[in-house]
């Protein structure tokens, strides 16, 4: 278990006045505010519990409750390999935590821009994904979902009485160009030759980041990262939804691994509701996350490549990623953002034929890494361009919450697969790559050696399938999962299951839970707060890119533009998860 | 057949103009969301754009689509339309996908509910995202624009449904 118990969180008593409470297996404290930097001080500096990693920090607000937020901290010990959540009440300060963590800087800020909360000694409180001039705290309970539509707006289409286009003209304010300008001047000041922008919408920058590098000649001293600009509000969003409606947006949060994404949602999910999948679901998750992952991988590989002048290995690895979308597109029906999976299961049964297409692409895959490791590994450019290029050392992993192949190019063995199984990991044989020096090559090494290992995991589970074949894939007895469309159409009691199901939402037990899958990207981690309804109160989104992506501006100071590129790709941030 | 004497091709400066335009449409390569990802992989070896003349380009100077590939939101709609605006004449835009069409599955306050609300949109995509071939259809539609364009005439593909009053179903 990746939760310290309740007998040791006890001990915690003796020093400090706390409530010490439980959900599951997920363990809180509380403590009062003044005695927050004490606590989290002892609990950071202290050899017997020693939370050294920073996982994630995030808000809840109470408007009905006196003071009104509710602050959560998520603490990693990677000795013990256990997680403490710390809570505390606030109003409207809280006291900074960049002194002990770094990695709390991008945190506070992000709770600032959706809460209005100011921190004290926080060096540079910026909105964190809106911009400077917006007047609103949008994760506020009193604020609407829709925002305040007061601009006008209309369709600049120039064909009249298109029926399609009877929408409503007004709109929610955009920025013009210059409160765009004011949230720049805020991030940056020149200090040296200039400041240049690269993005927000430029080809190398793997989406929509924007960054600012202030530069002496080629050399950069200072940079900043603006984000937000794929802030589409999906925490605000599922608060309003079920727990089945939010899957399909937890694909579209990290849409080049979208599998993966579902398996750490849905797992939280069948955590709070206590929801046991079916052993043939299981598997299936497993092997369709591993070839997600491997997809993802390509898709970084590609691009990343593509960056740093290697045209070739675009081509190449989107000819394997067709295969696999096709592989994907034939088990789940969609390409690209799938939402195959169900609580309690998956959508569709595996149909005819699929184990024997992925053999098939099992027996293939392994000459074409070969082709990539020919290309790649061993060229004079590829070398000079990722070597010692962003180096990450063990304590940045634990100042700035580094995950997934980040931490583990670090040497941290940081991997949600193996410290807190879910599914079928717990069955399957698989090795973890580690790095030595850290670096941008080390990373690019790891990543490959990792396709081979989910190759080997894809293996075991398609042996492993093929003796389930007759097997139940959703455990529609449990009262939280919906039933499918064939049990629908024949018994009654399934049709009324559905449609409250489908109506009035999972009724989940008061409480909170966080889990977290292993994404491609890092730990990507769901925080639910549950109040009783069919719907989250909080949907707290832990993303492995927003923390992964933080130390950038450390690792590129005194470093030229070029490394930039190359330092991004290997921190392969993916937008949509980054501003959710 | 090899061309024994030189012949004469008669025609006009809109029709040669308009064959060129629509036959190398280059895009900028500018991505938002998931539905660049579908945008790269039509340009790459599957589907490959290349074979329809139609190329990415890294600069809005260079190109005449924008392909708004993914979510507009509100903070990026003011830069993509500067890169509306830095590309020269005649250029034409897609919607690639729910979200830049009309919002899609987010009616949040952060989202900009159609793109045709900052510029103006020749072809909607369908889909979430749209598949390579969605992609592909959608600038062959756009191809087809261009021609119906040049000959003046209003180009309607998917004629416009008008609601009729139901009559009750007789035996």
């Amino acid at each position: 278990m990746t939760w310290i118990t309740l007998d040791k969180a006890e001990r915690i008593n003796s020093v400090f006045d706390v409530k010490i409470g439980s959900y599951k297996d997920n363990v809180w404290v509380e403590v009062e505010k003044d005695n927050l930097i004490n606590l989290l001080k002892f609990l950071k500096e202290d050899p017997d519990f020693s939370f050294k990693m920073f996982i994630d920090f995030t808000v809840v607000d109470y408007p009905y409750h006196n003071p009104r937020f509710q602050a959560v901290y998520i603490l990693y010990s990677p000795e013990y390999n256990e997680r403490i959540i710390v809570k505390t009440w606030a109003d409207d300060t809280l006291p900074s935590l960049i002194n002990l963590w770094k990695g709390a800087k991008w945190a506070e800020r992000e709770a600032y821009d959706m809460f209005g909360i100011k921190f004290d000694g926080h060096d540079n409180l910026v909105r964190m994904f809106l911009w400077e001039t917006y007047s609103y705290y949008p994760l506020r309970k009193d604020f609407p979902k829709e925002g305040f539509k007061d601009t006008y707006l209309p369709s600049l289409n120039e064909g009249k009485n298109i029926p399609s286009h009877d929408y409503d003209p007004y709109h929610t304010a955009i920025p013009t160009l210059e409160d765009l300008e004011i949230t720049e001047r805020k991030r940056i000041s020149k200090k040296n030759q200039i400041v240049l922008n690269w993005g927000p919408l430029h080809p190398g920058t793997h989406g929509t980041i924007w960054f600012l590098f202030d530069l002496e000649g080629e050399t950069i001293r200072e940079c900043d990262i603006i984000l937000g600009q794929l802030h589409r509000g999906i925490e605000k969003l599922s608060e309003d939804l079920t727990y089945t409606q939010i899957i399909p947006y937890t694909d579209r949060m990290d849409y080049i691994s979208a599998l993966c994404s579902n398996i750490a949602y849905v797992n939280a999910v069948e955590k709070l509701l206590g929801v046991q999948p079916p052993e043939k679901a299981k598997w299936i998750r497993t092997m369709l996350a591993e070839l997600q992952r491997i997809n993802s991988h390509l898709l970084w590989l590609g691009t990343t490549a593509l960056d740093l002048g290697a045209l070739t290995m675009f081509l190449y690895t989107f000819r394997e990623r067709e295969k696999l979308m096709d592989i994907i597109e034939g088990i789940a029906g969609i390409r690209l953002n799938s939402s195959f999976l169900r609580i309690g299961g998956v959508r569709y049964d595996l149909p005819e034929g699929a184990l024997d297409v992925i053999k098939h692409f099992i027996k293939d895959f392994p000459s074409r890494i070969k082709d990539y490791e020919d290309l790649l590994t061993k060229n004079r450019i590829w070398i000079r361009r990722n070597k010692d290029v962003g180096i990450v050392s063990k304590e940045d992993v634990y100042q700035y919450g580094l995950t997934g192949v980040m931490a583990r190019s670090a040497g941290v063995p940081y991997d949600i697969r193996y410290i807190q199984p879910t599914d079928a990991y717990a069955d399957v044989d698989f090795e973890i790559p580690l790095g030595t020096v850290g670096d941008a090559y080390d990373r690019y090494l790891i990543r490959i050696e990792e396709m081979k290992q989910s190759l080997r995991i894809v293996q075991q589970c398609v042996e492993k399938l093929e003796k389930l074949k007759n097997d139940k894939y959703v455990a529609t007895d449990n009262p939280y999962v919906l039933p499918t469309l064939n049990e629908v159409y024949q018994s009654i009691e399934s049709m009324v299951k559905d449609f409250t199901l489908r109506i009035y939402g999972e009724k989940a037990p008061v409480g909170e839970v966080y889990v977290s899958g292993e994404n491609p990207r890092g730990e990507l981690g769901f925080y639910i707060v549950s109040k009783g309804e069919g719907k989250p109160y909080r949907l707290r989104i832990r993303s492995g890119a927003f923390y992964n992506l933080q130390i950038f501006p450390e690792l590129i100071k005194g470093r030229t533009v070029a490394d930039a590129v190359a330092l991004l790709g290997s921190i392969d941030p993916v937008v949509g998860e980054t501003d959710r | 057949m090899a061309m024994t004497n030189s012949g004469i091709i008669l025609t006009t400066v809109e029709e040669v103009l308009s064959w060129g335009r629509r036959n190398s449409l280059w895009p900028v390569s500018v991505g938002l969301a998931c539905c660049a990802i579908e945008m790269m992989h039509t340009a790459a070896s599957r589907f490959d754009t290349d074979r329809l003349g139609i190329v990415f380009r890294g600069s809005p100077r260079q190109s005449d689509v924008l392909i708004v590939a993914g979510t507009v939101v509100n903070k990026v709609a003011p830069m993509l339309r500067l890169i509306y605006e830095q590309m020269p004449d005649p250029k034409w835009v897609i919607s690639m996908g729910g979200c830049a069409s009309a919002g899609g599955p987010f009616p949040t306050y952060s989202t900009l509910q159609g793109v045709d609300r900052i510029i103006p949109v020749d072809v909607y995509i369908p889909g979430c995202p749209p598949t390579p071939q969605a992609l592909l259809w959608g600038i062959l539609e756009l191809q087809k624009k261009i021609k119906a364009k040049k000959e003046g005439k209003e180009f309607i593909e998917i004629p416009v449904k008008v609601s009729q009053e139901s009559k009750p179903i007789s035996k």
